[in-house]
Parts: C-alpha cells; structure tokens; sequence
C-alpha cells in the first residue's frame, strides 16, 4: 500500500478514491439538502452560495443528489465487478487445470464471447432479463466474465507449470490443495490489478445503462441517471450534466490511476 | 617482398608483447534506491596481442560488469570511479558515443553466452555477418557475402554458404555460436572479450567451440579476455589467469601457476570447490547382489498430446518421445547418476518416476508394482521424494519456510502439531540453516539456502528414494560443493537411495556409485563409477568424457 502512494499516478488514484469514499460513506449526511426535496423558487439555477452546483429543473440540490447518487454508483461498479471478477475467475481457474478437452471447449466459448463489445452484451442481458438497477448489474456482471476468465487462465497457467506445483503434485497433495494454496496465492496479482481497473468500466456502463433508462430508474440519485434526465436542460443549465458527468470521470479516473500504479507493482519487471 | 616480410616479423613480436587491452585501478559503483552497491574496486590487468587472459569469478563478482565497463555500454545508474581503460594505448573512457560505435565491432569484438538472444532473430544469418563486414570495412554487399563465407568456413562450418541463408532458429546453438565466433573476428579486431561462451552448449558441441576458440585465438593472435565462472576451462584455454572475487581482483598470474600453487585462499578454496573425477565423496558401494529397491522396466514417456480442436481438424500432433523404453534400476543406499546433454530425457526420468508426467511400463518400489493401471499412491510418493533444478521457483514464494517444511509432515502424518517446531528446527539444522530460518520467507534467502530448504523438505519425508534433478546446476562452484557434501552426507545418514542428475559429468563421478548415460529419451550406458575408462564403454560415453574438461592433476590436491 505504501508503495501505491509512493508510485505517481497511484497517488492520484488514491486521493481521487479517498474522496469518493468519503462521499460513499457520508454521502447523505454531509448533503445541505434533501436530495428529492422540491424547490419551486429556485430552479435551473447556476452555482451559488446556497446551492454550490447549481439545482435541477425541479429546485432540486444537485451537489446534495451527487453525495447521495455516490453510494449507488459507486457501489454498482463495485458489485458486478466483484461478480464477475468471480464468476470469470471460476471459469478460469477451471480451464487452467483441466485437461486439453476441457480447456480448449471452454476457451473457445470465452473467446465467441470476447468478440461481443461489453455494451452491447449488457444491453442483450438487460433486455433478456429485465431492467432495473440490480439486473443491470448482474448484467455487467456477464458481460465482465469471459475476459476475466481469460485473465484468471493464463495466470493459473504461468503458475501452474512452475515447480513449487510440481513438487506438491509430486508429494501427492489433493487438488484442491495445490490450487487452493499453491496456485491461487500466485495467481491473485493480475486478477486484482484487472477487477480494480474494470471498476471504473463498470461505473460507465452503469451510468450508461441508467443514461439509457435500463437501469436505475427515477426518482434515484444514480450519477448515470441524472445526466440522462438533465439532457433536456442541457443548454439552460449545463452544470446539470456536468456536475454528475464529472463525478462519473473522475471515479473512473480514479480507479484507473489506482489499477495502473498496482499493475506496475505486480509486475516484477518495474521492480526493482 | 622477402624484405617486406623481414621488416613485418619484428614488428609483430613488437606487437604482441605491447599490452592491447589495459585496465588500470579501476572502480564502478552501482547507485541503487538501498545505498551504492560496489560491482568493481581497484581492477587492474592487462591482454597483451595473441594472449588469452581467463577472468574467473562467481556469480555477482562483477566479472560481468567488467566486460560492459569495456565495451562502454554501462546502465544509466552505473558510478564510474577512478581508473583508466585503455585500448592499445588510447582511452575508452574519453572517447564521444560516436567513435565508440565505430569501434565497436571493428576494434573490440565481443561473444555473449547465449547465442540464441545475441542473434536477432527475424534476419538471416548472413545478413548480420555482412552487416559488420559492410558497416566497418566499407565492402560491398557481394564482396560481404564472399568474406562472410569464407569466415564461416574457417569456424568449421560444412556448408557456409547455405548457412549464410538461414534464420537463427533454423541452426543449432553451436552453429549460432560459430556465427557470432565468425562475426567477432570478421574486422580483425584487436580484442575480443567472451563471456561465458560455452555455458549455455550442451559438453561436447562446448568442447568444440572451446577448440574452435583457441584455433582462432592462435591465427588470429588477438587479445582475448575470456570470462567463465569454469576455473577447469579456463585452466585450459588461457594462459594467465585473473580471479575477481567481489569486484576485486584476489590472484593474477600464469594460469599454471595460479591453479598449481595459488597464493590465494579464496582461489584455493575455489580449486577445491571444482568437481574432480578423482576425488571421491562417497565411501564404498552397496551390495551388488542386494534387492532393487526401485526399478523401472521399458519406462516410456511421449509429449505433446493432442487438442480437441487439432482431432476435430484431423491434425494429429507430433509426439516427442520424452524417454523411450529405459531400464533402470536403483539398489538401497546406493548414488546413482545419469548423465547426458539437454533433451536426453534425463529429467522426463525423474519426471515420471515423482509421477508428474504419464508414462508406459512399470515402476517396482520394493515388492509393490505401479503402471498406468495402478497409479501411484500416497505410500509411494512418500517414499520416492524429488528435488528440482531450480531453487527459485520450488519454493512457494508465499509461503514461509516454516509452512514449506511442515507440509510433508503434517501431509504424510508423521509430526504432531506440538511437535512440529521442534521437529523443522531438526530439520534445518540437519541441512546447516539456522532454526530461525523458519519465519523467512523464500526470497529472504540466498539461491544455496533456497536449495537447501528443498532438500529438507524432502527429507523430512522420511523418503527411501531423492530423485535429484540437476539441483546443483543453477548454484556458483563453490555454492555446489556445499550442497553436494550435504546431500552426500544426508544420503549416507538416512541410507536412502539417491538419483542424481546431472550434466555435470564430473561432479557425477565424484559421488555416483553407478553412472547411467541418456541420449535421444534411451539409456546408452550403465556402468560402475570406477569403470568409466574401461574399453568397453558406448562411444557416446567415451565423447562424453573426452570432451569435459578436468583441472590438471596437480591443482587442488591436499598437499602432503
């Protein structure tokens, strides 16, 4: 952790990330406003004192709905990512230790999927199961998985063959021994290194699920949904679409630095 | 022209006394994020023309970095110190990058150990051979081409000009080798620095490039500093010696002086760390008539099992037959050793016997039979334990050595948890390692430690049977030496059975009983240690041998 901070662009992250944590877990306290709170008086306005981003058609606290839209955004990014960091890394770790047959059957089908862009694999499933913020997430939860199973294979794969593996299968230790402790403990770095900068992608495409009315539905404060409802204000307040468009940028940004600075830790070769 | 060539030979004696490579109290530091890490202090030696200077150091001595030093090719965080570099009188040190690209390759040559990076792989041989010919003696591409083919037929390749045409992974190490040889001496350079020629080359395509070498060295009469961690070659070849030993120069002289009568202790330490034929480690020899205790009958290993995808298609892979009906057979207490070059099936022995790889025949332990239909079970792979090559990656390196050690203990049930403590202190101190090595982890040790941990996990098995595979081949001489005399010693406690793989024939006949000789996956040879020289022997046995290289007999014998 001390070497992120010490790593440029890890710092950055960090602090990116630090704030938004903070908004996730204070979020709804710190806000001035009620976040659905209705305000005749004082609506499509521009940044003031009373309302520092400015309010929506309605009068409604943008900053106050941000704070409060963080904990769903952010939280759905990190769910399908964790799910399908799973689901893939199942699949993976499955094609990475079995036979020929079996790996290449289902490396195949990795492979058919891979070719489908992630958007347009969500919007199947959302359309196949429904929308809502949960399915969406389950959603890009699917669309994540073969290409973490593609990961988590050739992680297992490099490991597999080196002979600290080979010396237990040699002891004659179970397979769930070997990988459970003598595989997966080495395999673990890339995976973390990928779930962390996918995180950022899930975050977009949840907001462009909301953006397209698939996934969180009004009157939610989700970062994705709030852009998609300020389209029409567009031109008479555009800090409408900015605000929330900018939190979206810089929690991906965030993410992504995060991943880069882990990505260069695990690799061994920027060490030392 | 006979006045010419009066005048010419008293010149060239001139030449060849005049020092042509000289390094005088030189130092280089590396400036790294934990402090200056010193790679060179004080180096001094001189190459004088038609001479061969033997740089033998360990590895991290700084041999290396003496040669980039050289050749001015330094990373970026290297500290120069005091000292000169001078190349027949002139400072390498002073000169801009743009005389020293010119000098490069015209002036000094150079030959890397692995020729397999050296060579770039996407152009032809010849191309790269021209290249030098054309870029520094401003020749012709046609006129290249002859040059280069007459160079390679000097190396002894048989068909040169066919050579000339082929990528790099259309030859063999030794022919890749003889180019980079050919490509080294094309501009009549003044110095060629080699290091570590030989060491990637299976023994006998070594020998020839060795011989291949001083053939050259000798018509060419240029500088050569030969750099090897092999004090047994070097002995051969040079005629001084310098030994580096942490970036110091410890011992410079004659080369027969310095193996004969070293002043040094660490040279004499390092004499006595190299595997010598004559001195045996082991005592006596079990029973001849005893039962086998381990035995593999018409054992067969193929490779490269095809896909569903290549079935479906109809395209059936090659199969490599990893090792191809071998018998053998290993006695209780006994040492037995299998020598042979890399791909001789050797390993896939070992391989098969710790059961990681599938094979046809049967493997007797005792009066229990194993084949493909009775695979091995938890019994025997207690009692059959093995030992890899590479101490780097047989250690988990998430674990501690603590964890590692206590595996097969717990796995076989042969420690109770209060005991387990106390039972791997027994077991490092049983392999030399200090009992609080057990809360290291695996890259908190050196590379002779790392080995040793390995070798009591194996032991701590309890095993009738250590299936060594090359475990000495990655470590320094003196790092081996160790080890062995462990191992040695281990083996001689427990009374288990050991076999020892290695390509180092005459570390094997130090300590084998036996010696069993692979080539092509079949076991050519099978002979008593002491009849190693006996008529009978499989010529390929005999190329074996004749072409390593033992140190002279009178270097590092026990004085009287």
């Amino acid at each position: 952790m001390r070497e992120v901070l010490h790593h440029p662009t890890g710092l950055v992250g960090a602090v990116l990330l630090s704030v938004i944590g903070l908004a996730v877990v204070l979020g709804p306290w710190v806000a001035p406003y009620d976040p659905q709170m209705f305000n005749s008086m004082a609506r499509l306005q521009g940044p003031s004192a009373a309302h520092w981003l400015g309010t929506d058609q309605f009068g409604r606290d943008i900053l106050s709905r941000l704070l409060d839209g963080a904990r769903a955004t952010i939280l759905f990014g990190l769910g399908a990512t964790l799910l399908g960091v799973f689901a893939g890394a199942a699949i993976g770790i499955v094609a990475g230790v079995s036979g020929r047959a079996v790996d290449s059957v289902i490396m195949r089908v990795v492979d058919g999927l891979l070719a489908v862009p992630d958007l347009l694999f969500t919007l199947l499933i959302v359309t196949m199961l429904g929308g809502g913020l949960g399915w969406a997430m389950v959603a890009v939860a699917v669309a994540f998985t073969p290409g973490m199973a593609r990961i988590a294979r050739s992680a297992v794969l490099s490991v597999r063959t080196r002979e600290f593996v080979q010396a237990a299968r040699a002891r004659g230790e179970s397979f769930a021994y070997v990988i459970m402790r003598e595989v997966l403990p080495n395999a673990i770095g890339p995976l973390i290194v990928e779930a962390t900068i996918r995180i950022s992608f899930a975050i977009m495409l949840g907001a462009t699920l909301s953006f397209l009315g698939l996934g969180a539905q009004p009157p939610s404060t989700d970062w994705g949904l709030m852009i998609a409802e300020a389209r029409q204000f567009m031109f008479r307040n555009p800090w409408m679409v900015a605000a929330p468009g900018v939190a979206i940028a810089l929690a991906a940004m965030g993410f992504n630095l995060f991943g880069d600075a882990l990505r260069d830790l695990f690799d061994p070769r920027s060490r030392r | 022209m006979t006045a010419r060539s009066a005048v010419a030979a008293p010149v060239a004696a001139l030449q060849a006394a005049r020092p042509v490579l000289e390094v005088s109290n030189y130092s280089l530091h590396y400036a790294t994020p934990a402090g200056d890490v010193t790679a060179l202090e004080g180096v001094s030696l001189t190459v004088a023309g038609g001479r061969t200077l033997g740089l033998v150091g360990e590895s991290g001595s700084g041999k290396t970095s003496l040669a980039w030093a050289i050749l001015r090719y330094l990373p970026a965080n290297a500290r120069e110190g005091a000292g000169r570099l001078l190349l027949s009188g002139e400072d390498l040190r002073a000169k801009s990058p743009g005389e020293l690209l010119a000098l490069r390759g015209r002036r000094i040559g150079m030959v890397f150990q692995d020729p397999g990076t050296s060579l770039n792989p996407t152009l032809m041989l010849g191309d790269q051979l021209t290249e030098v010919l054309v870029r520094h003696r401003g020749l012709t591409l046609k006129d290249a081409r002859e040059k280069g083919e007459a160079l390679l037929a000097r190396t002894g390749i048989s068909r040169p000009a066919e050579m000339l045409r082929r990528y790099p992974h259309e030859a063999s190490g030794g022919e890749k080798q003889r180019v980079v040889i050919a490509t080294a001496f094309a501009c009549e350079p003044e110095c060629i620095i080699f290091d570590e020629p030989t060491t990637a080359l299976d023994v006998i395509t070594a020998r020839q490039i060795q011989d291949l070498f001083a053939r050259l060295q000798e018509e060419t009469r240029v500088a050569a500093l030969y750099i090897s961690h092999d004090l047994a070659l070097v002995a051969r070849i040079a005629h001084e010696v310098a030994v580096i030993h942490r970036g110091r120069i410890v011992e410079q002289g004659p080369a027969a002086r310095v193996l004969a009568a070293s002043r040094e202790e660490y040279t004499k330490r390092l004499i006595a760390a190299v595997p010598q034929p004559r001195r045996r480690l082991v005592r006596g020899a079990p029973a001849p008539e005893a039962l086998p205790l381990l035995a593999a009958e018409r054992l067969t290993v193929c490779y490269g099992e095809s896909g569903i995808l290549d079935r479906l298609l109809g395209r059936a892979r090659q199969q490599v037959t990893g090792a191809h009906d071998v018998d053998l057979v290993l006695r209780p207490g006994e040492i037995l050793g299998i020598v042979g070059e890399s791909g001789s099936g050797k390993s896939t022995i070992a391989r098969a016997l710790a059961g990681l790889v599938p094979f046809e025949g049967t493997v007797r332990l005792a009066e229990r039979c194993f084949g493909s239909g009775a695979p091995f079970d938890r019994a025997y792979r207690r009692a059959v334990q093995i030992v890899f090559q590479n101490p780097d990656g047989s250690l988990n390196p998430r674990q501690r050595v603590r964890d590692i050690l206590a595996r097969p203990l717990i796995l076989y049930g042969l420690a109770r948890r209060s005991e387990l403590d106390a039972r791997i202190g027994a077991l490092l101190e049983s392999v030399l390692l200090p009992r609080d090595f057990a809360g290291r982890y695996p890259h908190q040790l050196s590379g002779g430690e790392k080995q040793r941990v390995a070798i009591a996990r194996a032991f701590a098995a309890q095993p009738r049977v250590v299936l060594c595979d090359e475990v000495t081949s990655s470590l320094d001489v003196s790092v081996q030496a160790q080890v062995v005399r462990l191992l040695v010693d281990l083996q001689a406690r427990t009374g288990c059975a050991v076999l020892f793989i290695s390509h180092d024939i005459n570390l094997v006949r130090q300590i084998a009983h036996r010696i069993a000789v692979m080539q092509g996956g079949e076991c050519v040879d099978l002979f008593d240690v002491v009849e190693a020289h006996a008529p009978g022997r499989h010529p390929y046995t005999r190329r074996l041998l004749d072409a390593v290289t033992t140190l002279p007999a009178a270097a590092g014998e026990p004085g009287p």
